[in-house]
């Protein structure tokens, strides 16, 4: 009897470390979700002004959850292009998560194709630099990972529904700061990823570069914005790379 | 919008979304990357997040605002100490909004 009630509790227990590196993950990504509920709204605000129905604008926010990609996607609606036109915005807004998904990718090796499915579907600008910083603390775990994800996920789509049933009588969300939300939590963790001299000048020629590219336009070179996020931090790593030893 | 158009974008996005997220990951963590390449993909996080910052803060809307006045700029730096005070995102996260809301209503800019 004491024999398999004490491998109920061993197995308990190792359930319990799942779920609570879930849970822990859910916490690690609170900031996120306070930041994706304004915007999800203003995703489902905007949708139905083109026509989507409450459940069209949640379900493609539950499905693509891509942010920027979804806005992307209803401006080009807008101007009447076809669905191809739609499908190729979106995707080359979202090229930066190749990068991303490689950067993930060597400390997602030991993990089984649907679970690394998993962590791809819910890839994205603030759940990859949460990730990200977790893991070079060491604490990351693929259930924290999905973890961090499902709480993205529940803030961007719960946001999308609200925006899409209440479009009427929301008010404008950025009166209480909300539109704050995504700067403030990348700036923390820049300032947690700016560990070392050599990281800090990294992020530092990024920003400058982010920011000196959309002046080229004055030099008659023009750059479509999609392209600015993936230009300057591919230029400052390579910078990096060339400029530390190992 | 026509329901049809609508229905073929909702499933062109969710399969485009997923196939630029997966695939990078599906092939690159089955391969061994040479040390140049993990060491250059080390210094991508921090690359991003330098760059979404400087964008978020110093040219908010589109529009450079490289002035002490700017309350993304002020209230980014109250975020940066509270967050390296603290140690804790969330704090950061609701400090940065708490600042934001105040300077922005006495600096009056959006």
């Amino acid at each position: 009897m004491s024999h398999s009630s004490a491998d109920i509790s061993a197995r308990h227990g190792t359930r319990m470390t799942r779920a609570s590196r879930f849970a822990r993950g859910m916490r690690l990504g609170t900031p996120i979700f306070l930041g994706y509920m304004p915007v999800g709204m203003a995703f489902g605000v905007i949708a139905t002004t083109l026509g989507f129905s409450v459940l069209q604008a949640g379900l493609c926010s539950a499905t693509a959850l891509a942010g920027a990609g979804q806005f992307i996607a209803l401006a080009v609606m807008r101007t009447g292009e076809g669905v191809f036109a739609v499908l190729a915005a979106t995707t080359v807004v979202n090229l930066r998560y190749v990068l991303f998904g490689a950067t993930m990718s060597p400390h997602l090796k030991n993990m089984r194709l649907p679970t690394q499915a998993i962590l791809a579907f819910t890839l994205t600008d603030e759940t990859f630099a949460v990730n990200i910083d977790d893991q070079r603390r060491g604490l990351s775990s693929g259930a924290s990972m999905a973890g961090v994800g499902a709480i993205a996920w529940i803030g961007w789509v719960a946001g999308t529904v609200i925006g899409a049933a209440a479009a009427g009588w929301i008010g404008d969300p950025t009166t209480w700061g909300v539109d704050f939300a995504m700067a403030a939590m990348f700036t923390a963790l820049l300032i947690a990823m700016a560990e070392t001299k050599r990281h800090t000048l990294i992020g530092i020629v990024a920003g400058a570069i982010a920011l000196g590219l959309p002046e080229l336009s004055r030099l008659g070179i023009h750059i479509a914005s999609s392209w600015f996020i993936i230009i300057a931090a591919v230029t400052a790593a390579t910078i990096g790379l060339v400029v530390f030893d190992e | 919008m026509s329901d049809t158009f609508i229905w073929a974008v909702i499933v062109g996005m969710a399969t485009a979304n997923f196939v630029v997220r997966f695939v990078p990951i599906a092939v690159v963590s089955r391969v061994d990357l040479p040390r140049p390449v993990l060491r250059w993909l080390s210094y991508i996080p921090v690359s991003v997040m330098g760059t979404l910052v400087a964008t978020e803060i110093l040219r908010p809307g589109g529009e450079l605002q490289l002035t002490l006045l700017n309350p993304h700029l002020l209230a980014a730096v109250i975020t940066g100490v509270v967050y390296r005070v603290t140690r804790s995102f969330l704090g950061a996260t609701v400090a940065g909004m708490a600042a934001f809301v105040l300077l922005r209503s006495v600096l009056g800019m959006a």
